[in-house]
């Protein structure tokens, strides 16, 4: 926890109260933001005029189906990917700037392929990723200890590449918890984990992202998006809506998010709103 | 730069090429395998070889067959006519033929088929004369005198084996790295190191870190059987052949970390790895001197590192030289300096922000 004061991100406790509007500061803001691939005939444009916001110390769920752009985005609020245009803040900056503290150890990422090194055990695994965030050994090894038991993983000396799809999930969940950062950025981090230990895996989020935590994750369970202090459906590059998960639902009558976004997928896509 | 950053890297990537130990193992011995082989196969003088000899004189060039069948390079057969002789070559039979003409001349015929035979066979029938000649208190009105450098009797592998170290070093640098983080550049491992704020400079010194334990390993190994194991002169200092193979294998790592910042997968990086090989085997001087290639593409044999380091160990192996030669010096500079160009490119090329 101590890395999260340093960072100032602890002073802004929020209380989620029904009805009470609190002010809350901005991790994220993304406006008229194009993104895509290539150039000529073989151009792809992935993001297209796309805008969204996300409040610190809160959860937001982008859904949609896949092709949609949510990894592109997520790259993009990384610095991994430069926006061809459009403004874009990420903790106060433009990611990858000078000065930026993103990329780097501000900001904790579970990309959706699993990407992690095979033939590394699990311990090495997250030594490597905490000496790359420069935390102290005395640190990597508490941390290590807990993420293991916390996410039901099995003894630290296994083999990545010998373990099942799901536990390589959660040791990709688990290098990027590890730093404690400000904001996490989770590709789909619940594919193939069991119902239970995602229940779990919520619980945690719900815990760090009251303490000041900004988390954004990806993910084809609608039902799990309502879990989300936001949501946002995502489809074709755009942003079809954004906000809470009863207010989307509310205004329209419907009883789940997938009506809502079947409606709007069937009023044409093109920057629906309320 | 975090160095704590690039030992992790350094450490990380250690760790996944030691934990295949067979191919650990592999690694380091295929360079010894390949040079013990090379020094075996190529370079040797040819030996019994079959060897026709027609004496038509009075018996004052006695000396000369008592040289030549003693020689173990030529196993001689008598013929009694220079047309037997001529048959015999023309079926296969001999080599070549040397015959003692009545009026006292030596005449050779041979078959030209294959050039090292024919050095071989001239290089024995000269010798054998000049005992000869020695016997009865004369000589030829030619005579080489002892040589500057190397020895009398110069073998291709002398001239051989310092372009072999120079290739085996090189090309087992360039297989190793350039495929290095082909597949960590599309599999994602790489965005999440990158996404820790990591910078391709301090990704590339690491990997960098790590295959420097390897190619010590390599280096040692190649220099040791070349200077300990084969049969040729060393005169000059093996520390000075170790670390110019250290730096050549720099230059060449760094080459390939290159390749592996560009290559859109293993398999194009293999691909791209033929071409390089192939130029610096033939336009190094590793084969075939320099001197002998056409002026145009001389250009570009001294562009490649390779060149200058073939060209250096024969001078530190045979001459004897060190770092007071400029040759040597030279080679040691652009070693380094390929090394850092190539890195610099590779740092370019790796880029946390597309």
């Amino acid at each position: 926890m101590g890395l999260r004061a340093r960072l100032g991100g602890s002073n802004l406790r929020i209380q989620r109260k029904e009805g009470l509007e609190i002010p809350m500061a901005t991790a994220i803001s993304l406006a008229r933001l194009h993104r895509g691939y290539g150039s000529g005939r073989g151009r792809v444009d992935v993001l297209q005029d796309f805008g969204m916001s996300v409040d610190e110390g809160s959860i937001y769920g982008l859904l949609g189906p896949s092709g949609c752009g949510k990894t592109t985005l997520l790259k993009v609020v990384l610095g991994r990917l430069v926006p061809e245009s459009g403004e874009i803040a990420v903790l106060g900056t433009r990611p990858g700037e000078a000065g930026s503290p993103v990329p780097g150890s501000a900001v904790g990422y579970s990309p959706q392929e699993i990407a992690l090194y095979e033939d590394l055990s699990i311990t090495e695994t997250l030594l490597f990723h905490g000496r790359l965030h420069g935390m102290e050994r005395d640190m990597i090894v508490d941390r290590q200890a807990w993420l293991i038991g916390f996410l039901d993983l099995p003894g630290g000396d296994w083999q990545v590449g010998k373990l099942s799809g799901g536990q390589k999930r959660r040791v990709s969940l688990a290098v990027a918890l590890l730093h404690e950062p400000q904001l996490l950025l989770l590709d789909e981090p619940t594919v193939g984990v069991d119902p239970e230990l995602r229940a779990r895996i919520w619980v945690h989020l719900r815990e760090i992202a009251d303490s000041g935590t900004t988390v954004i994750l990806t993910t084809h369970y609608i039902d799990e998006a309502g879990q989300a202090d936001r949501v946002g459906l995502m489809r074709g590059g755009k942003l079809l809506a954004e906000d809470a998960p009863k207010a989307l639902m509310e205004p329209h009558g419907h009883a789940s998010l997938e009506q809502t976004f079947l409606m709007l997928c069937r009023r044409g896509g093109g920057g629906a709103s309320e | 730069m975090n160095v704590e950053r690039v030992r992790a890297i350094g450490a990380r990537k250690f760790a996944s090429l030691r934990r295949d130990k067979r191919m650990f193992g592999f690694i380091v011995l295929v360079p010894a395998i390949q040079i013990i082989l090379f020094g075996i196969a190529i370079g040797q003088t040819p030996h019994d070889l079959d060897f026709g000899f027609i004496d038509e004189s009075d018996g004052s060039l006695d000396g000369l067959e008592v040289g030549l069948r003693a020689s173990d390079a030529l196993i001689v057969h008598d013929y009694d006519s220079v047309e037997q002789a001529r048959a015999a070559i023309e079926e296969g039979e001999v080599w070549g033929a040397l015959a003692l003409t009545s009026d006292a001349r030596l005449e050779i015929h041979l078959d030209n088929s294959n050039q090292q035979v024919t050095n071989t066979i001239l290089v024995e029938v000269r010798n054998a004369m000049e005992a000869a000649l020695a016997e009865k208190g004369a000589s030829l009105p030619m005579e080489i005198a002892d040589p500057v450098f190397g020895e009398r009797d110069p073998s291709f592998l002398d001239f051989l084996a310092p372009g072999i170290i120079t290739l085996v070093c090189f090309m087992f640098s360039v297989i190793l790295t350039s495929i290095a983080f082909v597949g960590e550049r599309y599999d994602g491992t790489l965005d999440r190191v990158f996404a820790a704020g990591t910078r391709p400079s301090e990704v590339l010194l690491g990997h960098m870190g790590a295959f420097s334990t390897i190619l010590i390993g390599q280096v040692l190994v190649v220099v040791g059987i070349s200077v300990y194991g084969f049969d040729i002169p060393v005169n000059g200092n093996p520390i000075l052949l170790f670390l110019l193979a250290l730096v050549l294998g720099w230059a060449a790592m760094c080459l390939g970390l290159l390749v592996s910042s560009k290559a859109r997968s293993e398999f194009q990086a293999m691909q791209v790895n033929m071409p390089i090989l192939f130029s610096v085997l033939l336009l190094s001087g590793i084969l075939w001197p320099v001197e002998a290639l056409p002026g145009w593409i001389q250009p570009v044999s001294y562009a490649l590192p390779t060149t200058w380091a073939a060209e250096a160990f024969r001078s530190i192996m045979i001459r004897g030289w060190g770092l007071e030669s400029t040759g040597v010096l030279t080679a040691f500079a652009f070693n380094a300096a390929f090394a850092l160009v190539m890195l610099g490119i590779a740092i370019r090329t790796l880029r946390v922000r597309e």
